[in-house]
């Protein structure tokens, strides 16, 4: 389906809602192709291969609001759809604080360099993503060690997106996107029965930036080889670095009670913290949409808010939160943006291996399992594994271990930040090193 | 987001709601159905509802099973679907905003051994069908085969969760009481509530199954979930919690006493956090309160016994058919037929029969829960658990209502037995990696336990094992089996499915506890 016809589903969408009775109206139509390949021990195990499309239509009607979704876009269903929802619409409560934005903060013109779409993605087939996730199993398997793996799985994929939106007070604007992805997991066998899996991937936005696959089934192997033997330390108080890989899901539980629904709904430990130290003075980055090719990058945000560079915590004081425009009104704060894009960090000076050497002993965590965060108050408690980092060295792998804290506290112990943004996810974290987390083991 | 393996399980949240991760539906009248005005039918009469609801007939089907075929393949199958679903939200004292969502498409599967060819459409015309149909059909690469030459309806389906009123019949108005309800009775039970959320969400689901071997398979898939959040304020101290139900259930289900239950619920596991001390850290025992604790079972076991990953060999699970792993008065079933229950299904996602699966049989590992793929590949009949999230996605090995059956011990007793431990009693997710088999559950509420008695409250602790040692360790069974009626989500490979769970008191002589009270410094025993 082209940009014009989902640009004209979109503006039916409009007119045919004002029509049956609501004041103003946002329509969001999106379209998006994917490609999936998963090979799997010398033969293809999957592949998936489809275009779906959908349209968002969000209702302002007699002041109150709902927002309704569909998959049937032929016009005779577009009818009794909105019927049908703009009657539930009108079963609400009143709501003061629902409107679309101000048109003087939509997005004028798509700002250019962005590199968020790269046409070779029509000259790809699925038959040349079978032959990358074929090479990289090649790959995984020519490790010095590969007698010990049980299964190698790995994928390619790559997806193209459009989005179009259209609302009654005066947006018309649209974006597209590409992605491409490969991935190699490993699975070995351990002395002791168990079965660890690791894996290596990558996730770009143009084709170009893609590493080179066998490297990455190489990296699969030699990640799950060093899982083998992996044992439960002690418990005890340590110096912490996350890699750089895993760190994106921690920093994502200092960034989900930023929002303005957790701050307004007291569900959010920085209630009152705009403007106040928060963690050491390494804590500093900014919330960028606009960074070219960023996973994260996006023209204009979901509600039509012209993308721009936010700064988040600077030398660890917090300068702002994601304010969308319901929220903004009920707490009465000028809108920001809703959510978050590609994270941009001020970093450090160093590398992974010379922070480790830094700290001497303690844990590096390379992945978490499980765990989670409470928005309200701060506690967080997380299953890790990883390495010991004994004399400074990456030493013996770990497993089942658990760290805990409160992030009021632990940011403060933010002592350094690598210079390693991670390039394959929109939070580009650096390897953070934090003087001192509760770990539990034995 | 990275694409690797992934999973884990959850209850349903509001958050994943409004970013339409929950299903959402459509409004008031009756459930409109997809309209037919535009499609011309084949030569067959229609025979079934499907036509009236899809708006295809059984030419059409044949031709997207043919068409699916064309290449060779050892199976094909065609899951229309059309899901209807409402979510009612109630923020700051009033239900101010509704999200409303329709799907309707078909999904195309080829199978060749254990490969899958798969594509989907949301168009549901001739030329569509059979486009997605000759892209699954790039999986194979022989000669065509022909398609079923007619289709069957087969025998009657269990009706494990018949609704006396189906959500398409019951009026936005009605629900809203509901919501408004809850709200008002949370704010006069406690003076210390300062925020109450409440979800209201319904869904009315119908799937179409046709496959190669001419078989038809219809089934009408309800929903429904109450999801209620609060925040309370004591002394310059914040803390929420909540309570959720689920199930596939009617209107009727929400009930004084149902809506009763959930609020006292949702009042009474916020404030005793005020009450909460941190958890310690290290291995100790722990027991598990019967209930939502059967979130062990999924996350311990259940994922590793999912067949895909052993007919891989990635499983830790992998070569312990037949063999004992846990004491022999532990006994784990995976259960298709809870009576309307939010895992409960008539028919899988592949149109085979779904019942109970043993999983753990007197201790000895006895059967993977398969799909038709990991049932060839092994030689034995599927038990069921082929399912998907949607039509845009294939089918694989899943849970439905995961739960260990009593075994000897009273609930005082295995309290009594611990010196020093911590009782768990509700949780929000977990997580598990199949090889490894380590798995994690996170523990909202708990106590202590010092000297066989509850004393200080616990919150927000993570739980930390490794499944077949963990099992290994279940050294006391209660007799006081709860399912769990929580609105349980499972996610796998990026796609999610509902499901239960349940589990009787059971004790595990020794986990590792994330706590942040200092460590235990002492290996604490269990007694008796």
């Amino acid at each position: 389906m082209t940009n014009e016809a989902m640009l004209q589903i979109a503006r039916n969408a409009v007119s045919l809602a004002k029509q049956k009775g609501a004041a103003e109206v946002a329509a969001v139509a999106r379209v998006k192709r994917d490609v999936d390949v998963t090979w799997r021990d010398g033969k293809l195990e999957k592949i998936t291969e489809a275009t779906s499309r959908g349209l968002e239509v969000r209702l302002y009607v007699d002041g109150r609001y709902s927002t309704c979704s569909t998959s049937d876009l032929r016009p005779e269903g577009l009818a009794s759809f909105l019927d049908n929802a703009i009657g539930l619409t009108r079963t609400l409560a009143k709501d003061p604080h629902r409107s679309l934005p101000d048109p003087a903060l939509y997005a004028k013109a798509t700002p250019e360099g962005l590199s968020m779409a790269d046409p070779k993605i029509e000259s790809i087939t699925a038959l040349d993503l079978r032959r990358t996730a074929q090479s990289m199993e090649e790959a995984a398997r020519s490790v010095k060690g590969s007698e010990a793996i049980l299964s190698v799985t790995t994928n390619g994929y790559h997806s193209w997106n459009e989005t179009t939106q259209v609302h009654s007070n005066g947006l018309e604007a649209s974006f597209a996107g590409t992605e491409f992805s490969i991935s190699a997991d490993v699975s070995i066998k351990d002395d002791d029965g168990r079965r660890p899996e690791e894996g290596e991937y990558a996730w770009v936005r143009l084709y170009a930036d893609l590493p080179d696959a066998a490297a990455v089934g190489r990296r699969a192997t030699e990640r799950a080889l060093a899982r083998r033997g992996a044992k439960k330390a002690p418990s005890s108080v340590m110096p912490v670095l996350i890699d750089n890989r895993a760190a994106g899901r921690f920093l994502s539980y200092l960034l989900r009670p930023l929002t303005g629904a957790a701050l307004q709904q007291k569900r959010s430990f920085f209630e009152g913290l705009v403007g106040k130290p928060f963690g050491s003075d390494k804590l500093d980055f900014a919330d960028d949409p606009l960074l070219p090719k960023g996973l994260g990058t996006r023209p204009f945000d979901g509600e039509g808010l012209a993308a721009r560079r936010m700064p988040l915590f600077e030398k660890g004081v917090l300068k702002n939160h994601y304010i969308d425009t319901y929220y903004g009104k009920k707490l009465s704060m000028a809108p920001t943006t809703g959510g978050s894009t590609n994270i941009a960090w001020k970093l450090g000076p160093k590398t992974q291996a010379a922070l480790a050497l830094d700290v001497k002993e303690g844990l590096l965590i390379t992945s978490f399992l499980g765990g989670n965060s409470n928005d309200a108050t701060g506690d967080f408690s997380l299953g890790v594994q990883g390495f010991v980092i004994r004399g400074g060295k990456i030493g013996e792998p770990i497993a089942e271990m658990n760290v805990s804290g409160r992030h009021v506290d632990v940011w403060k112990r933010l002592i350094a930040v690598g210079n390693d943004p991670f390039a394959y996810g929109a939070s580009r974290t650096p390897t953070l090193v934090f003087d001192g987390m509760q770990v539990a083991g034995t | 987001m990275n694409r690797r393996q992934f999973i884990e399980m959850g209850a349903s949240s509001i958050a994943a709601a409004s970013a339409g991760g929950f299903l959402l539906g459509c409004a008031g009248q009756a459930l409109e159905k997809p309209t037919t005005a535009a499609v011309v039918p084949s030569a067959d009469a229609p025979r079934v509802s499907y036509f009236s609801r899809f708006g295809v007939d059984e030419g059409m089907i044949r031709d997207g099973l043919a068409d699916a075929l064309s290449r060779g393949a050892d199976h094909a199958d065609l899951f229309f679907q059309h899901r209807v679903s409402n979510g009612l939200q109630l923020e700051d004292g009033e239900v101010n905003r509704a999200y409303t969502r329709v799907e309707l498409g078909v999904g195309v599967r080829v199978v060749r051994g254990d490969q899958t060819g798969y594509a989907y459409t949301e168009e549901l015309t001739r030329e569509a069908i059979k486009r997605a149909a000759q892209t699954a059909a790039a999986v194979a690469d022989g000669p065509a085969r022909p398609g079923p030459t007619a289709l069957a309806v087969g025998a009657a389906l269990p009706q494990r969760y018949t609704l006396d009123v189906p959500w398409d019949g019951i009026k936005p108005a009605q629900k809203l009481p509901i919501l408004d309800g809850v709200n008002a009775a949370i704010f006069k039970m406690d003076g210390r509530i300062k925020k109450v959320s409440v979800f209201f969400a319904d869904e009315a689901g119908a799937i179409l199954i046709a496959d190669s071997q001419g078989r038809l398979v219809e089934d009408f898939q309800p929903m429904t979930l109450l999801y209620v959040s609060c925040v309370a304020e004591q002394g310059g101290r914040k803390e929420t919690n909540g309570y959720n139900v689920a199930g596939r259930r009617g209107f009727d289900f929400y009930s004084p006493e149902t809506i009763g239950r959930v609020v006292r619920e949702a009042v009474a596991r916020t404030t005793v956090l005020f009450d909460a001390v941190p958890a310690p850290a290290g291995e100790m025992p722990v027991v598990l309160a019967a209930g939502s604790s059967g979130i062990l079972l999924h996350e311990a076991i259940g994922h590793g016994m999912e067949a895909d990953f052993n007919r891989k060999g990635t499983s830790i699970y992998a070569d312990k058919i037949g063999k004992p792993i846990a004491q022999p008065f532990v006994n784990i079933v995976d259960d298709a037929a809870q009576p309307h229950a939010r895992g409960a299904i008539n028919v899988d996602d592949e149109g085979n029969p779904a019942g109970t699966t043993t999983l753990v049989d007197k201790g000895v590992l006895a059967t993977y829960m398969h799909d038709s793929i990991s049932a060839k590949h092994y030689g034995l009949k599927p038990t069921g658990n082929g399912r998907r999230q949607s039509y845009q996605h294939p089918p694989m090995p899943r849970m439905r209502a995961t739960y260990m059956l009593p075994g000897p011990h009273e609930h005082d007793e295995i309290v009594a037995s611990v010196k020093r431990g911590i009782y768990c009693q509700s949780f929000s997710n977990g997580q598990v990696q199949i090889g490894a088999g380590d798995f994690t559950f996170y523990v909202k509420n708990g106590f202590l336990i010092e000297d066989g008695k509850l004393t200080r409250p616990i919150k927000d602790v993570n739980i930390i094992g490794n499944g077949p040692r963990v099992l290994e360790r279940i050294d006391m069974v209660g007799k006081d089996l709860v399912i769990d009626e929580g609105g349980w989500t499972c996610g796998k490979d990026v796609q999610s499915v509902p499901v239960s769970q349940g589990i009787p008191t059971v004790r595990v002589s020794s986990i590792t506890v994330g706590g942040q009270g200092g460590t235990q410094g002492n290996k604490a025993s269990a007694k008796g």
